[in-house]
This record gives C-alpha cells, sequence and structure tokens, in this order.
C-alpha cells in the first residue's frame, strides 16, 4: 500500500541558512502519526513542503505516492491543513470565512461546517477579528475538518485550547483515524500527542532523530522517581538495578533516594519494599529530557537518521 | 469537485468592497470638485492668472491649454488628482493582494487550498483590474455629469479615451506592485517598485520639455497615458498599446516567479 507520506532525505535552504539536514520519514496510509520537536526545530518547515507553500532543496517527497508540486490541486484536495500560526481576514464572521474556504473545495465540507462549530462550541456569526486565540484555532481545525480528508496536517493543533477542547480535538483525531483517515499532526509536548497517535517521529535541528512507537518511546523516555524511607538506606542496593539509572542519594539526610526508571518498575519495588518507604513519587518525563538524552548518548541511533549534536541552523558555506 | 472559476476573486471583492466605495466616493467628489470651478476660472480669468506665471513652469505643469475645458479637465484631472488617487488606490491594493497578505499569514490556507497558483495569481490579479475600472468610472460618471449640467462641451467618446488610457496607467501600474509583490512576498519591495516607478513616470514626462530630451517622453508611461491629450484628440492608441504592454509584461513575470518560489516564508 502507497504510504500516505513519504519523505526522504529532504533538505531545505533559506537563502544560506539550512533548516533541514535531510529528513526521512514515513506515515503509513490510516495512522495516527505524531511529529514531535522543539520550536524552530523544522516541523513547520516539513510541514509547508508537504503543502507546497514551500519546494525542497532536495531529496524526495511524495503525499499518496505524488510529489506535491506534481500533485497540484487535486492533491490538495485530499487533505486538509491546520497552519502552525492562524491569520484571517478582516471584516467577516467566522462563518462566512469557512464557508469560502469551503467554496474553495467546490462546496465540500459546508455541510459539516455547523456540526463541527457546535462540537467546538465556536461562535459562527462573530467576527474574525474580534476572536480569541483558542476560539481562531478553532476556525482552523473547523476548516481543517470539515470536508473528511483522506489526510490530515496539523501543525500544533492544540495550541490555545483549554483542557476540554484539547479531549474534543483528539476526539476528532481519533475518529478520524476510524474513519480510515490518515493524521499527521506535530507538537512540542510528548503528552499532547501520545493518547492519539500510534507512532511519533522526533525532530530536532532539521533531523529526524528517532522513530518509534509512541509506548516504546515512553518507555524509553522513563519516568523520574523519587522514593523517601524512614531511615537511611544503603545507595549500593539500588544502583545496578535491571532499569534503575542515575541512582542518587540526597547526601545531606540519606533517606530520600532519586532515580531514572525506564523498563519494568518490578526490581526497583522489590528493593525498595524491604525497608519503610514513606513517599513515592513518579513523574513522566517530558521530550526535552529526552532530546537531553540525545547530547548524552549520540553513539545510539534509534530511528533512520542519526542523532547529531550541535548540528544547529548552520551556514551552508560558499 | 474543483473550484469554480471566480470563487477567488468574489472572495477579495467581498472583503474589499467597503473601502473600494469609499475610493470611487472620493474620485467623484474630487472630479466633481475639480469639474465644477472651471466656470468660474477658465476662459479669460484663467489667461490672466497664467500671464503672471514663469513660461517654464506653465510648461512643466503642462497648464499650455487650460483656457479650453478639455486642457483644464486635464490638468487637473486626468493628469493630477484623478490619476494620484488612482495609483496609490492601484499600487496600494497591488501590493496587498498577494505580498501583504502573503506577509500577513492570510493567505496562507488559500494557498493550500485546492486551488492552483495559476489561478489564485489571476483572480487576484482581475480584482485589481475591477477596482481600478470601478475608480476610472466612477470619475467619468462624475465628470460625464458636470460636464452636461454646466455645458464644457466634452465629448464622450473623448472622455472615453482619456478614462480607457487612466484604467491602462493605474492598472498597469497596479499590476507592476502586484507582480513584484508575488514575485518577492515583500509588501515594501512591490509598493517601493511601483511607487518610484510611477514617479519617474511623471518626472521624465514633466521634465522632458523642459531639458528639451524628448527620448524621456517617450520611455514615460505617464506620458504615453497623457501626452496626447486625448480628452481633446481622442483614443491615443499607440500609447494605450503601450501601457497595455506594460502590464501584460509585469503580469507574465510575476506569474512565472510566483508559480515557481516559496510561499510563506
Amino acid at each position: 500500500m502507497t504510504p500516505a507520506i513519504r519523505v526522504h532525505g529532504l533538505v531545505k535552504d533559506y537563502g544560506r541558512t539550512r533548516a533541514l539536514h535531510g529528513v526521512d520519514l514515513e506515515v503509513r496510509a490510516g495512522e495516527v502519526f505524531g511529529f514531535l520537536g522543539p520550536n524552530g526545530s523544522g516541523k513547520s518547515t516539513t510541514i509547508r513542503v508537504l503543502m507546497d507553500l514551500l519546494r525542497p532543496t532536495a531529496g524526495s517527497v511524495e503525499v499518496f505516492g505524488t510529489a506535491p508540486a506534481a500533485g497540484g490541486p487535486g492533491l490538495r484536495a485530499r487533505i486538509g491543513y491546520l497552519p502552525g500560526e492562524l491569520s484571517f481576514p478582516a471584516r467577516m464572521s467566522a462563518g462566512e470565512y469557512l464557508a469560502y474556504l469551503a467554496a474553495l473545495r467546490g462546496g465540500r465540507g459546508r455541510r459539516r461546517t455547523g456540526e463541527l462549530a457546535e462540537r467546538l462550541s465556536l461562535d459562527l456569526s462573530r467576527p474574525l477579528r474580534a476572536l480569541s486565540k483558542g476560539n481562531k484555532q478553532k476556525v482552523g481545525l473547523v476548516q481543517a475538518f470539515m470536508h473528511d480528508p483522506e489526510l490530515l496536517v496539523l501543525d500544533e493543533p492544540t495550541s490555545g485550547l483549554d483542557p476540554l477542547l484539547q479531549r474534543e480535538f483528539l476526539l476528532l483525531a481519533r475518529e478520524a483515524g476510524a474513519g480510515g483517515a490518515t493524521v499527521f499532526l506535530s507538537s512540542h509536548m510528548l503528552q499532547e500527542v501520545e493518547e492519539v497517535a500510534g507512532r511519533v517521529a522526533i525532530i530536532r535541528e532539521g533531523r529526524v532523530v528517532d522513530l518509534d512507537d509512541v509506548r516504546a518511546l515512553r518507555a524509553r523516555a522513563g519516568q523520574q522517581v523519587l522514593l523517601r524511607f524512614a531511615d537511611p538506606v544503603p545507595l549500593a542496593e539500588f544502583v545496578g538495578l535491571p532499569g534503575v539509572e542515575n541512582a542518587v542519594l540526597d547526601p545531606s539526610d540519606g533517606v530520600t533516594l532519586t532515580c531514572l526508571l525506564r523498563g519494568d518498575p518490578m526490581p526497583l519495588l522489590t528493593a525498595a519494599a524491604r525497608h519503610r518507604v514513606v513517599r513515592w513519587q513518579a513523574e513522566d518525563r517530558e521530550l526535552e529530557d529526552l532530546f537531553l538524552d540525545f547530547y548524552r548518548q549520540p553513539a545510539e541511533p534509534t530511528g533512520p537518521a542519526r542523532p547529531a549534536p550541535g548540528a544547529g541552523a548552520t551556514e551552508v558555506g560558499r | 469537485m474543483t473550484v469554480r472559476g471566480g470563487t477567488v476573486l468574489a472572495g477579495v471583492l467581498r472583503t474589499t468592497r467597503r473601502s473600494l466605495l469609499l475610493w470611487a466616493l472620493a474620485v467623484a467628489a474630487v472630479t466633481a470638485l475639480y469639474t465644477a470651478f472651471y466656470p468660474s476660472v477658465g476662459g479669460g480669468q484663467m489667461d490672466a492668472m497664467l500671464e503672471s506665471m514663469p513660461s517654464e513652469f506653465i510648461t512643466a505643469m503642462g497648464f499650455d491649454s487650460m483656457t479650453t475645458a478639455a486642457g483644464y479637465v486635464t490638468s487637473t484631472v486626468y493628469a493630477l488628482l484623478g490619476a494620484v488617487l488612482t495609483l496609490v488606490c492601484a499600487i496600494g491594493l497591488g501590493a496587498r493582494l498577494v505580498a501583504g497578505q502573503e506577509e500577513d499569514g492570510t493567505l496562507e490556507l488559500e494557498l493550500s487550498a485546492p486551488v492552483s497558483r495559476r489561478r489564485i495569481y489571476a483572480e487576484r490579479l482581475t480584482a485589481l483590474w475591477l477596482t481600478v475600472l470601478v475608480l476610472v468610472l466612477a470619475l467619468s460618471a462624475s465628470l460625464g455629469v458636470l460636464s452636461a449640467a454646466l455645458e464644457l462641451g466634452l465629448s464622450a467618446t473623448n472622455v472615453a479615451a482619456a478614462s480607457t488610457g487612466l484604467l491602462l496607467f493605474g492598472g498597469a501600474l497596479g499590476t507592476v506592485a502586484f507582480a513584484v509583490g508575488a514575485a518577492t512576498g515583500r509588501r515594501g519591495i512591490a509598493l517601493g517598485a511601483a511607487a518610484a516607478a510611477a514617479v519617474a513616470a511623471y518626472l521624465l514626462s514633466y521634465l522632458s520639455p523642459i531639458a528639451e530630451a524628448p527620448w524621456m517622453e517617450r520611455i514615460s508611461p505617464f506620458h504615453w497615458y497623457i501626452g496626447a491629450e486625448p480628452l481633446a484628440t481622442g483614443f491615443d492608441w499607440p500609447g494605450l498599446a503601450l501601457l497595455a504592454g506594460l502590464a501584460v509584461l509585469a503580469a507574465l513575470g510575476g506569474a512565472a516567479a510566483f508559480a515557481r518560489r516559496d510561499l510563506m516564508v
């Protein structure tokens, strides 16, 4: 089956600045795929190449087996796109603008605007200029979903939405996925995509540094664990346990142990249970921590591209 | 399902219709104001006033034929305020229709919709020309009504000739702004290039007789438009053809660059 998105060795230069250093990516038809990276890592640039707003400097890009420039309007008709930054024309209501965007699709999507607006509690009669950031985001979501596209390309879809609406968005994305659509969504936060995405690619400084199942990624990311005991414990009992890294005992009291836990928690729990535990705290680590790992362990490639610490937006020499 | 032709055009006109109406009213009002003054300043009084001016100044300002109604309306409306208002509107809109809306991000959803770049370009350019047409029609209507009421004796054909010239002059320089904007994505560059072209066109035309350098007139779009005094002599086909050629060249160049470059950068 043709993948929904296939990106190979994508390089993009802006003048003398290189924004993408050879991005590799394959999104299977029908999957919900997370595209993670910090701000300025090349997420939006990659997405704009998919939408044929930008043209590749080198490398190949295919959406449903066709290069975006060659696919043209026919290809874009199959895509719903939410830009990372939305700006709307003045002197139009949300409803008028959505009707205009539907008209650009030959009327497709006009039927669903009302229903989607209701689900996201968006008032269609309000003028676009008067909308808050969250409400603007809703307009963006409605226009991306309204024509039931085969592929949804969503750049930071939950930014500006309150938690309730984030839920509603996740439902929408899941429904689209269940209906057979491919969903490609970017974010700078792992927790935003992990509930809905099956696989995740991590982009950093213009390169995909990791591509994996979201659960495997979460397991590898691990948890930051804090244990407090009633009496001082020997550190040696915890160092070297399977899945336990960076175990440190607070030298000031000798009873507070912190460590990074990856994988099965049983060995740590068993070891801890030999003493009286008075406090247990485990926190999922965030994307930023994962990036720190990539800096620390440059020799452990897990995705199709090797992590490249320090390879920022380098100048293309001339 | 594909988009119906004119969808982009209708969308643009919907957002610009209010300011277009104001521009048209302003142009009509300015035309009426100047034309209505002719009976009180024209004829004998004008001769006396002109005698007090240095002859170089009269030549430079194109006041040679101010004593006739056609000369007066040409100098005040077609060559001066009507043209300036039309240019300001056309260049401003031309720079905004692609470059301006790309810079402020409002074009992104349209560009990612299933509409080709070529069609977006063509329909937005059409919106520009329709806008200039409305301004020129407002000017012509205002002039026509006053000419009849004050019995200025301007022939309808000549008014049409001068107005066609203004349509092509304003449209061509607006197209320059539009095309430069579409090629660069920068509103400032588009405005600067077209405004510089307009100022150069005026200067070349006014300075040519003083400097006794006929080549200056020959390359001035302003001269192509008004040099043959169409309000007195009727359609100046070579001049109109040159203006149309300028517009077509600019439009094609802009379209070629727009189809190729990175957008929303």
